[in-house]
């Protein structure tokens, strides 16, 4: 019988609030809100307190799907990333840099949207880089 | 105390004992076992509290036949006393350690200060319920002004479902707070003052005072004092006192045969009805 709590950072908004992760026997049934977290200080709103249920829902997509005639079919990650390859070549190639635009998530980490806007600026070559909090 | 711990896993007494583990800093709680003694030696009683009994009654949802150790405190003891009353743990599963323990009029040994509430600010001592005062302060305002107070504290509600979530007492299978009849889907505040009294009526005789749900509350509303003066009613009409009683409450029994002996009402809690 094991039974442990495993911090981390609640991932539904940028706010940053300090969880708590109850795994009984290796399965996740429950989320908390840490006590000694500077940022929420034991306190969560209804979406944290429920954090663990799409972790174990059954609607939770767990691969990548491209449409094809109007039909979702379930690909490999190599296959995914070589069609978005594929296809943003071809319409940067067609319409220039800036016909792309990516929009970054508070949701990710300050590393993952560093590197979000270095592909978008130093890849892509578009300066159209927005986040999902300038609202 | 971490001797005690590995001679309780190592001798068979318990299977698991739930205490807190320091981590990076952070006191969290944590299952230690046998197969992980080393652990123990990072054990800490605190300062940080959660519903430890609530996770000893999921355990054994889980396991029925495992026997749990338990860092207690007093409201830890009484959590269990009503646990076992409504008989969602067994006596004799869970052995508990006792620590030092925070203020309650429930309790007696009130040596931390954890609980201590925090400063009132000027907004809510003009018009919301400062819960640092006591009971019999606050019922020394009129009526009027006590309504409209709490009626400030209530409509904050972000309806997070906190206070239930981490409520030990709060094992109920299906929640009169999740029944679109009494609460209404999709609306904040929610539907004030009925969302909190639904509660502060199912913690008549329930409530142990453990302050677990004023500490989870972001809106600051303060349901320790809502839930003391439910215990406070119990104690001057049914004389039960939650958490020592050996029985239910008698709001749980049907028919005409309670069995708790029914106290007469006094002159002074009549008057206060």
């Amino acid at each position: 019988m094991e039974c442990k709590f495993v911090h981390s950072v609640c991932s539904y908004c940028g706010t940053g609030c300090g969880i708590l992760f109850q795994v009984v026997d290796g399965r996740l049934i429950g989320t908390l809100p840490m006590k000694t977290h500077p940022v929420n200080k034991g306190k969560l709103c209804i979406k944290g307190w429920n954090l663990h249920e799409h972790v174990n829902s059954e609607l939770r997509l767990k691969n990548p799907l491209i449409k094809t005639f109007g039909r979702f079919s379930r690909v490999n990650w190599d296959t995914a990333t070589r069609y978005t390859a594929d296809r943003l070549q071809e319409i940067i190639k067609k319409h220039g840099p800036d016909s792309v635009g990516v929009l970054v998530s508070a949701k990710a980490t300050n590393e993952e949207n560093y590197l979000a806007q270095k592909f978008a600026r130093a890849v892509i070559g578009t300066n159209n880089v927005d986040h999902c909090a300038r609202l | 105390m971490q001797d005690t711990v590995k001679t309780w896993l190592t001798e068979g007494t318990v299977d698991i004992f739930l205490g807190y583990k320091m981590v990076e800093g952070h006191p969290i709680p944590h299952g230690f076992n046998r197969d992980r003694l080393d652990e123990i030696d990072e054990m800490v009683t605190g300062p940080a509290r959660y519903p430890l009994e609530k996770f000893a009654t999921q355990l054994l949802q889980m396991h029925p036949d495992a026997k749990i150790g338990i860092l207690a405190r007093d409201c830890t003891k009484r959590a269990l006393n009503v646990l076992t009353i409504w008989q969602q743990i067994s006596p004799g599963q869970i052995q508990t350690l006792q620590v030092n323990c925070c203020p309650s009029p429930l309790g007696s040994n009130t040596d931390c200060s954890y609980l201590q509430p925090a400063d009132t600010g000027a907004y809510k001592a003009a018009h919301g319920v400062d819960g640092s005062q006591s009971l019999q302060a606050l019922e020394q305002m009129p009526e009027e002004e006590r309504f409209d107070r709490w009626m400030y504290e209530f409509q904050k509600c972000i309806k997070c479902y906190g206070c239930r979530n981490v409520c030990p007492m709060c094992f109920c299978r299906e929640c009169s707070l999740e029944n679109k009849d009494l609460v209404g889907n999709g609306h904040l505040p929610p539907d004030i003052p009925i969302f909190h009294l639904v509660r502060a009526v199912h913690m008549a005789g329930r409530c142990i005072d453990c302050g677990l749900c004023e500490q989870a509350c972001p809106a600051e509303i303060p349901l320790r004092m809502l839930y003391r003066k439910i215990n406070d009613m119990m104690g001057n009409l049914f004389d039960y006192h939650t958490g020592s009683s050996p029985d239910q409450p008698p709001f749980s029994l049907l028919g005409d045969k309670p069995s708790t002996g029914l106290a007469p009402m006094t002159a002074e809690a009549a008057k206060n009805e």
